[in-house]
């Protein structure tokens, strides 16, 4: 019995027992349900072999989906325990493990697969292509996310939670603090995402360089395919960082070295550093594809080409590239000097320059234009100015002599979402309204999606902004909780309150997907928005092959031009036209990696040798495989189309 | 390309050596810490840039641009992170 | 398929091409995990707490022959490749299976210099020093490790297959892996070991 202690949870309660009860009856539903109505081998041949990347592009969305989930409830946890004072909902163990998780969940389970999702379902329609280079590779790289997020997440009802902080700073986050296996959870949970996050970088670079439509020249290109080439170019290069951070923490915790320590001659700001390295260029990974479905929802719903695509183009190459010079912003005070400190204060607000250019250039589209306020344009409108508020406390933030009075307390924490939430996670729910119809053939509602916009863009003013002014009355980030002569409780109430009605919003949403699943027609065109770039020139539900003749593009709205202009896009005659075949290994070799993953957190060094020589079985494996992939033969293709057309 | 006698492969061989062996000096001459460095620094990133362009024929394709552009960012961006690093770390720290 | 006929065999089609760019790329993310080794490196290597220096431990003899060794193992397999565009099967096999040779050879003498390391008390868990110097190495090593295991997949598959444009692809993906791990070499050469004992 004593082997199982470890895997016992060191700080339960009734929550987490309950969850436990609920993920176990989850797991036995789905599995019953799936054998109840014969649906493993749907299951396998549509959706676990698949290397479409149109399947890999909605199951990256459920996933998101689900965690923003996690994610949310992790918030009104936070937000209810910090209410009033001296709140006991939450002990502060706990309060450590839900911001911790929080935080986790957002970024790398719930923002990065957002955005994979769009870039995943569209790019490759937009640039006229039939799948990205790597197929397979894609695949794997969906599932090694899937199976460190199904990792990550089971951390709270076996073995324990992180609670270092998303950014799990040392020495917090060494043996001597940390003594539950969760910070391991976080060393390889990350790193197996990671990894898939890595692979799909290569894999969109080589794509949009290398399979664009013939015309489709690079400053052609849709304005979201540049801002997914720029920001999967970071991710080549931010995420070896990290894979680098992880392995040290992960040898720090688990092979007694001495990287980060206090002692022995390790350094534990360095693991700031280079988790900050990283962790800059992540959030330009994440902002960089929303700023493209800003664009090319501002352009279509002003009824108008963007305004300065040039300069849009060209401030999205130097946003990338800046996002590499700024790091140290995040630790002003961990003790460097003013002239390095300076520096990075220079670089932090050079970053913006190129930013404000972009604002400015939506408001010049915006201008001249005949605005339609659908829920798309509502998230894209709203976002300007409520993102301009966190950019400007960000420019304050960048001072790196006034941070000393800002950093770590709850002005950040509101900085920070004052950017990401209208910069990313608005973008993410319009760009899901805007492709919905084309990712599933109906419409979500409009009423529904415009009560939730208005719930979601007030209630989460009311959650943010008062935490600039509690920050700089002097609460501080992640306490569990204040006494009442503080003065922080009203501000705080007004906050759990906003973030209410934030679940609303967002409940909306939900009910939203499921209202519409349930009654929207799907009687619909395959161009509902009357849109402009190419992959709304596919058929609902676009085929397998995407289309049918490889498109001829002659400008960067192609698709608007061949409607105004009357120009043929698709010249010529079918073709026998080649796909991937499907392919079992990337979800087989994922599942071995959540097994090393697993046996690595809990130092289970025999099933930890196993599961690498499965995972190095199904490298060798794939060497060895002779995969030509499939021709669908212009019969095929005729009645495809035909079938399509028709309906 | 189609010599029988690998001309470029022997060539970039020898210079690789050659670069060695001047590397070499730094341990078996004695000589002040900038001038080492600068020995090491000029002959690792002038052998690299042979294995990059001799051995792995980086500008023989159309992609050559991809390819170029790709290592460059890659060798500033990694600069920056060792130098800015240190300077973070050790350099600038009070 | 389309061929483009005027190119050598491994850039034939249209996925070689594909295969050949993706795999440039990663190249450059493996330049910048290299890249985030040297910068840990270069901050705790003098942070040696109770353990030893670089200059008390680094001995010339064993990373000379580990760089001779891999630089001319870096000749030959460009050689290999040479032999490849000519449709040389034989010669190129014989010059990968001399590469894997030499790679043997280089990651034998490794693992020696990190058992003598860890006998004179310069093991992993010593001091920072001691474990990013040994994670670099070792890092690269395992790269090294991981390359053989991959050429030797490729040797057989071009045994049994013959050079097709797939195998001719996968041979000079191979190349360039394991030129980029040279280069890598040339600067651990340079930086860890002929700097440390300066």
């Amino acid at each position: 019995m004593d082997y199982f202690d470890r895997f016992a949870i060191p700080h339960p309660s009734p929550a987490i027992y309950a969850s436990m009860v609920a993920i176990g009856l989850t797991g036995i539903a789905i599995i019953a349900g799936l054998t109840y109505f014969k649906k493993w081998g749907y299951l396998w041949r549509e959706w676990l072999t698949t290397v479409d990347h149109k399947r890999i592009g909605i199951m990256y969305l459920i996933s998101a989906l689900l965690m923003l989930f996690r994610g949310g409830v992790d918030a009104i946890m936070m937000r209810a325990q910090t209410a009033v004072p001296d709140n006991k909902l939450l002990d502060a163990q706990h309060y450590n493990e839900v911001f911790t998780t929080h935080g986790i969940v957002m970024i790398i389970f719930m923002a990065m697969p957002f955005i994979y999702a769009l870039m995943n379902f569209v790019v490759p329609l937009q640039i006229g292509a039939r799948d990205v280079a790597f197929p397979r590779l894609n695949a794997l790289s969906f599932w090694l996310f899937f199976m460190g997020a199904m990792l990550f997440n089971i951390s709270f009802v076996i073995g324990g939670s992180p609670d270092a902080g998303w950014t799990s700073y040392f020495p917090l986050a060494g043996n001597d603090f940390s003594k539950s296996v969760g910070t391991n959870y976080y060393m390889l949970a990350l790193q197996i995402a990671g990894l898939g996050t890595l692979l799909s970088g290569i894999n969109f670079i080589t794509t949009i360089l290398k399979m664009r439509a013939p015309g489709i020249t690079l400053m052609k290109m849709p304005i979201f395919t540049w801002s997914a080439l720029t920001a999967n170019a970071i991710v080549v290069f931010a995420f070896p960082v990290l894979t680098v951070a992880l392995l040290m923490g992960t040898m720090d915790r688990l092979f007694g070295t001495y990287f980060f320590t206090t002692s022995n001659g390790g350094m534990d700001m360095l693991w700031a550093n280079l988790f900050w390295v990283w962790g800059h260029p992540e959030v330009y990974i994440l902002v960089l594809p929303a700023f493209g479905v800003y664009s090319e929802i501002i352009s279509t719903f002003a009824r108008r080409n963007l305004y300065g695509y040039k300069s849009m183009v060209a401030s999205m190459v130097i946003i990338s590239f800046l996002s590499f010079l700024v790091w140290t912003h995040h630790f002003f005070t961990m003790g460097q000097g003013a002239l390095t400190n300076s520096i990075f204060s220079i670089t932090t607000m050079a970053i913006a320059i190129p930013t404000g250019i972009k604002i400015f250039n939506w408001l010049f589209t915006l201008w001249r234009g005949k605005i339609v306020f659908t829920v798309p344009m509502l998230y894209s409108v709203g976002f300007i100015p409520i993102f301009t508020i966190g950019g400007v406390t960000g420019v304050m933030l960048g001072m790196s002599a006034a941070d000393y009075q800002y950093h770590n307390t709850m002005f950040l924490v509101a900085h920070f979402h004052y950017t990401i939430i209208p910069g990313v996670v608005f973008a993410m729910i319009a760009g899901l309204t805007y492709w919905w119809p084309k990712m599933f053939g109906f419409m979500l509602n409009e009423r529904i999606g415009k009560w939730a916009f208005w719930f979601i863009a007030i209630s989460f003013n009311v959650t943010f902004f008062p935490m600039f002014f509690t920050g700089l009355n002097g609460q501080a980030r992640r306490m569990y909780t204040y006494s009442e002569s503080t003065g922080f409780g009203p501000l705080n109430l007004l906050s759990f309150i906003g973030a209410l009605g934030l679940a609303v919003g967002f409940a909306l949403l939900v009910y939203n997907i499921y209202y519409s699943t349930r009654y929207a027609s799907r009687n619909i065109s395959s161009d509902p928005w009357d849109a402009r770039t190419l992959e709304w020139a596919t058929h609902n539900p676009v085929p397998a092959y995407n289309f049918a003749i490889t498109p001829q593009a002659e400008s960067i709205e192609a698709f608007w031009d061949s409607k105004m202009k009357g120009h043929k896009l698709f010249p010529g005659e079918y073709k026998k036209i080649h796909m991937p075949n499907n392919s079992g290994v990337p979800f087989i070799m994922s599942c071995f990696f959540f097994a090393w993953g697993f046996s690595f957190v809990f130092g289970m060094w025999i099933p930890l040798i196993i599961t690498t020589i499965g995972i190095l079985a199904c490298m060798v494996h794939r060497s060895f495989t002779q995969d030509h992939g499939h021709y669908i033969s212009v019969k095929e293709i005729e009645k495809k189309e035909k079938e399509l057309r028709g309906a | 390309m189609k010599e029988l006698f690998p001309l470029k492969q022997v060539m970039g061989f020898t210079f690789s050596i050659i670069f060695t062996l001047i590397a070499l000096a730094v341990y078996f001459i004695n000589m002040s810490f900038s001038l080492g460095m600068t020995v090491l620094l000029v002959t690792a990133f002038l052998q690299a840039g042979l294995q990059l362009v001799v051995f792995m024929h980086a500008g023989e394709t159309e992609d050559k641009g991809a390819i170029y552009t790709n290592i460059y960012y890659a060798l500033v961006i990694a600069l920056v992170t060792v130098f800015g690093t240190l300077l973070c770390m050790i350099w600038g720290y009070v | 398929m389309k061929l483009e006929n005027s190119l050598p065999l491994e850039y034939k089609t249209h996925q070689n091409q594909l295969n050949i760019l993706g795999f440039w790329i990663f190249l450059g993310a493996e330049i910048m995990l290299f890249g985030t080794l040297f910068a840990s490196y270069f901050t705790l290597v003098d942070r040696t707490g109770t353990g030893p220096t670089g200059v008390e431990i680094f001995e010339i003899t064993p990373v000379l022959i580990e760089t001779f060794v891999l630089l001319t193992s870096s000749f030959v397999i460009g050689l290999g490749i040479h032999a490849m565009r000519l449709g040389k099967k034989t010669a190129m096999m014989t010059f990968f299976a001399v590469t894997l040779l030499l790679g043997l050879v280089f990651l034998g003498f490794e693992i020696f210099e990190f058992v003598h390391y860890v006998h004179i008390g310069a093991g992993l868990q010593t001091s920072a020093f001691t474990a990013i110097l040994l994670t670099t190495l070792g890092t690269h090593g395992a790269h090294v490790t991981f390359g053989l295991f991959w050429g030797l997949c490729i040797l057989m598959q071009i045994k049994k297959r013959g050079l097709t444009t797939e195998t001719a692809n996968k041979a000079f993906i191979f190349s360039l892996y394991w030129h980029f791990l040279d280069v890598v070499w040339i600067f651990i050469f340079s930086f860890v070991y002929l700097k440390g004992m300066m």
